[in-house]
């Protein structure tokens, strides 16, 4: 339905645009978004879209010497498609920068394309830890675990949670979730006592829940997306374990507490995003996030690709006139306190993000900020 | 904040109540893990139920044609979405929900014969009946229509979990002495011998259960005798796509996770579980679909549950090498 | 004389096509994204090939070749990485490394027949994809593997998709004639008595069982090239290529194309990779088309686009009563009656 919409205003838009733009003769500035628009990633990818086009709207919108255009294809999270995807846009000389892929996996194999062809990518997503490493082209804008793990270990230390079981995700993503809160949690005197991984997409966590039982553990902090991290809550309070969870930010979405209702009350978690936060972007953000989509409050992930856009047109914006690739590339890497709707956002010399987490914890069917 | 006291947290955990009360063996201060391993079987069993429910109807599929039916997975999906329109529009009982899904699965079993396997079988001599091109034109066939239906689902409705109405999920935890089970888990082994058993008896003592096992055992020689082979064959997909769209419905609620891709690991255990239990028999497939299950929760037990597959996997293995025809299978002449 | 030139004639045509035609079109538009996708053909193409040869010749239905694709690209990545080994050397040691799997495979379930067959490679591709998922230390598990060294031969860096098109091509076109003269020969001719019958072929004397890994090795040594061809065309690799779906395309390219025929199955693979690709512009609805597609072309071609029978009847009605003759070499090159 949604989606329907979507195409036909797609369709219009281009119709328009092809006529706007012979008559305001306004030079146009094309990039690239590969994401997963079909296939078991597709809602992500969805979501991604979504954002990515209130930023455009609003920036086509706002009176600047040019236009953008985003040329988004479909990689449905497959690297063969990624590759071929990322080829295409490399060829097209007007594509400056590139933004995606969702999965670490597909983003890093893109990433020997722009790597070699010398193309701008930023990633809202990548979390893999040596994606930024592959050469100077490559952008991410989410917080890596190096940052996030340790910052939830001295927030549990702070608890006063001495055993604590780990279990992520089997993806780079999950990996890094474990190795890097559990290097903390060392430092800090505590235990880990339980650490374990479970694949995407996992129907019954109840025998790991019920491992983790007999570990009997203070807290458990976990690394999954909302729809595995609905499954775990819930099927937790199945067997009646009440042992607080913490969890990062990738869990962060509304939809978590629509699948697990009550039984998400009281889950800690980091979040660079919070709808209720009153600065105006956020709340404009938020706000067309509704009207455009129909849905609830935006999560983490539409949150992160927005921003993610945002940056990319600030930065083609920093290298007008004519834009090229290099340019972008050191546009973006000059980004510096970038106020975004995930906060503000720094590129280091490393082409990681450092951002300001929050505290959040799920209270009354909402997530709401908290101090400690 | 709750946190901050983490032993007033444990005092009120369900389960950990148990490990308090019984220790010995393993010296005062470890508590002994029966509970533990009675709650890994339990939640095997309800992991196996869940097999068994997708396994029925594709064994009985399996067995008439003698091609795998690759869609079946999309009718366990069709089944569960169909169910949540059904909810989230009328908000019916659960049984007036089954009723309706299992009215959808056959509808649906009928029109995937009519698409997907009934034009193969333009050609009814020996020959071609034998031949294994036209056989594994059918599994494209199916594949085809699964892909097609996959990807519509997930344009109608979008790939993510569906959000399912919280107070209709069968998850109501149910303590059995040291055990936690719940609700659902009683109401799919309910439907799965009802299931089982009524297909027993239709297969048994019914006309139309008698062709159905006629067309299964020679297709040829069932038409000489002047069985209608091609109404049985509707009449099986009917049936077996009921009960794969009664296990999508029932699976989804149950775990609360209804999304385009559902039936894509449940049909792949499902195929194992019907292998191993020798194709023909639909008691051994549940059979196996259960030993499946147990073997996953048992492996969670000894080894991280990222390699419980493997040991599922190494079992049908295992079970191939010294029953190369399946458990129950050994009756049965090569295919 | 003209029996002795066709298939000379047959080989000079596709050498051209591959090696001329289709560099000198894609040369003449200048995107490398069209080399990309004909790499990602080629390599599609050489893993038809190679399942052909299994499912196609020798009848066995397999629903775990992407597994050996992974093992061939796990090697070929490993060796390339932590034994810093050049393409040279890594694209046969990941073929060695993929049949040596496949006969590891092969010996326990060469006694199955049919279905059974079926899900105990289905079941084995399974534990191989978690093995190269979960084995963390050695696999590096979900973080994948990069290939920084790129397509190097003889010192040459060919990571071009240019170049790289002419080193794929080469490749595939290398092995495609291997299995072709495997499948076109008493050797092909006694695979296909299994896939008929192997209780009779027993009877008449064949070793079924060591055809059986024989032909098993020889589909993962191919599988396994085209493994370390995407390893190093790629430059980075993670388990999510090789899963389960993966298998489930190539059986569809071989089907689709044709079972037991070999240009069936590679007009296969180009067409499932290609379409696709072709299709990007209709946006979400590719993949129902592509479902379509191959529905359809099944549904009017049952037998495939170019299914053994049917190319059988072709040549019988291009040779007319030739082939009926005893040892007419076009009858003899086709070899199966």
């Amino acid at each position: 339905m949604n989606r329907r919409d979507l195409l036909i205003g797609a369709g219009l838009a281009a119709l328009v645009a092809s006529g706007g733009a012979a008559l305001a003769q306004q030079p146009v500035v094309k990039i690239g978004y590969q994401l997963p628009l079909t296939g078991n990633t597709a809602q992500y990818g969805q979501d991604f879209k979504n954002a990515a086009e209130i930023a455009l709207a609003k920036f086509n919108a706002s009176g600047k010497p040019f236009k953008v255009e985003i040329v988004f294809e479909d990689s449905r999270s497959d690297a063969k498609e990624g590759i071929a995807i990322a080829r295409k846009f490399v060829d097209d000389k007007q594509i400056v920068g590139v933004l995606g892929d969702f999965t670490s996996g597909v983003s890093m194999a893109s990433a020997q394309v722009y790597k070699s062809a010398g193309m701008p990518q930023l990633s809202q997503t990548a979390s893999h830890p040596d994606y930024a490493k592959i050469s100077e082209w490559q952008f991410r804008n989410i917080t890596t675990q190096a940052q996030e793990g340790p910052y939830n270990a001295d927030w549990m230390a702070d608890q006063g949670f001495k055993k604590i079981a780990v279990i992520a995700e089997q993806t780079d993503w999950g990996q890094t979730v474990v190795s890097n809160f559990a290097d903390e949690v060392k430092t800090k005197g505590g235990e880990v006592v339980f650490s374990e991984f479970f694949n995407r997409g996992l129907a019954d966590f109840r025998p790991i829940i019920t491992k983790i039982a007999r570990e009997k553990p203070d807290a458990i902090y976990t690394g999954f997306f909302y729809e595995d991290g609905a499954q775990f809550l819930k099927q937790m309070k199945q067997l009646g374990l009440t042992i607080p969870v913490y969890s990062t930010s990738a869990a962060y979405n509304q939809k978590l507490i629509e699948l697990a209702g009550a039984d998400a009350e009281g889950m800690h978690l980091t979040a660079t995003f919070l709808p209720s936060n009153p600065a105006p972007q956020v709340q404009e953000f938020v706000a067309a996030w509704k009207e455009k989509t129909g849905q609830a409050e935006p999560g983490q992930f539409p949150a992160q690709a927005y921003d993610a856009v945002n940056i990319m047109l600030a930065a083609l914006e920093k290298a007008w006139p004519e834009p090229t690739r290099e340019k972008v590339r050191d546009a973006l890497a000059a980004t510096k306190d970038f106020p975004g709707v995930t906060g503000d956002t720094t590129f280091d010399a490393d082409r990681e993000p450092a951002k300001k987490l929050t505290k959040a914890v799920v209270k009354g069917g909402q997530f709401v900020a908290v101090s400690n | 904040m709750a946190g901050t006291n983490p032993a007033m947290t444990l005092e009120s955990v369900g389960l950990e109540n148990h490990w308090h009360e019984s220790r010995g063996l393993f010296g005062p201060n470890l508590p002994v893990p029966m509970d533990y391993y009675l709650q890994q079987l339990a939640i095997g069993l309800s992991l196996g139920m869940v097999y068994a429910l997708m396994a029925i109807g594709f064994t009985l599929i399996f067995g008439v044609l003698n091609v795998v039916n690759f869609a079946h997975g999309e009718v366990y999906t069709v089944g569960a979405f169909a169910g949540l329109v059904v909810i989230s529009a009328f908000a019916p009982p659960l049984i007036v929900v089954l009723l309706v899904v299992v009215a959808v699965g056959a509808l649906a079993g009928v029109g995937l014969e009519r698409i997907a396997f009934k034009p193969f079988r333009r050609f009814s001599d020996e020959a071609s009946l034998k031949s294994r091109a036209m056989r594994e034109a059918t599994l494209m066939s199916s594949l085809a229509v699964s892909i097609v239906v996959r990807e519509a689902v997930e344009i109608g409705f979008g790939s993510q979990f569906q959000t399912v109405p919280l107070d209709r999920l069968l998850n109501s935890p149910i303590s059995l002495g040291p055990v936690t089970i719940v609700s659902g888990d009683v109401i799919i082994l309910v439907v799965a011998a009802l299931m089982l058993g009524g297909l027993q008896y239709v297969l048994k003592r019914t006309n139309v259960g008698l062709s159905i096992r006629a067309v299964s055992s020679n297709p040829l020689g069932a038409k000489y005798v002047g069985i209608n082979t091609d109404r049985t064959i509707i009449w099986t997909f009917a049936v077996g796509s009921m009960m794969g769209a009664a296990a999508g419905i029932l699976v989804g609620l149950y775990y609360g996770a209804i999304f385009p891709s559902m039936g894509f690991i449940p049909g792949i255990k499902a195929f194992v579980a019907m292998v191993m239990g020798g194709l023909s028999s639909i008691p051994g497939a549940v059979i196996c679909a259960l030993i499946l299950g147990f073997s996953e929760s048992i492996a969670t037990i000894f080894v991280p549950s990222v390699w419980a597959d493997m040991v599922a996997y190494g079992f049908l293995i295992v079970t191939l090498i010294f029953f190369p025809r399946g458990i129950f299978g050994g009756a049965r002449d090569r295919v | 004389m003209s029996d002795r030139l066709r298939p000379l004639l047959v080989v000079a045509a596709v050498l051209v096509l591959v090696l001329g035609v289709v560099p000198a079109v894609l040369g003449a538009f200048d995107r490398s994204y069209l080399y990309q996708v004909a790499n990602l053909a080629l390599i599609f193409v050489l893993l038809a090939a190679s399942m052909h040869l299994v499912t196609g010749v020798a009848g066995l239905l397999q629903l775990g070749h992407a597994a050996f694709y992974g093992v061939g690209a796990y090697t070929a990545a490993l060796l390339a990485t932590d034994a810093g080994l050049s393409f040279g050397w890594t694209l046969p040691l990941a073929g060695l490394g993929a049949a040596f799997v496949a006969v590891l495979v092969a010996l326990p379930t060469m006694r199955l027949v049919s279905i059974y067959f079926a899900v105990a490679t289905l079941g084995i591709g399974q534990m191989l994809y978690l093995v190269m998922l979960n084995w963390v230390p050695v696999t590096k598990g979900p973080n994948g593997i990069l290939i920084t060294s790129g397509l190097t031969l003889f010192g040459y860096d060919l990571s071009r998709p240019a170049s790289a098109y002419f080193v794929v091509a080469v490749v595939t076109l290398a092995s495609l004639w291997v299995i072709h003269r495997l499948s076109h020969s008493y050797y092909g001719n006694a695979l296909r008595s299994l896939r008929e019958d192997d209780q009779c072929a027993d009877a008449m004397g064949l070793d079924t069982v060591r055809l059986k890994i024989e032909s098993f090795a020889v589909s993962g040594f191919f599988a396994g090239i085209a493994g370390a061809l995407w390893a190093h065309t790629a430059g980075y690799i993670s388990p999510a290529d090789f899963s389960f779906p993966q298998s489930i395309l190539i059986l569809a390219m071989v089907v689709v194309g044709g079972l037991g025929s070999l240009p069936g199955a590679v007009i296969g693979a180009l067409v499932l990779i290609l379409l696709p690709e072709v299709l990007r512009p209709v946006g979400d609805f590719r993949n129902i088309i592509v479902g379509g597609v191959l529905f359809f072309s099944i549904l009017l071609m049952p037998k495939g686009i170019i299914g053994e029978v049917s190319a059988l009847d072709l040549v019988r009605r291009q040779l007319g009563g030739a082939w009926r003759g005893e040892g007419t070499k076009a009858g003899s090159e086709v070899g199966w009656r």
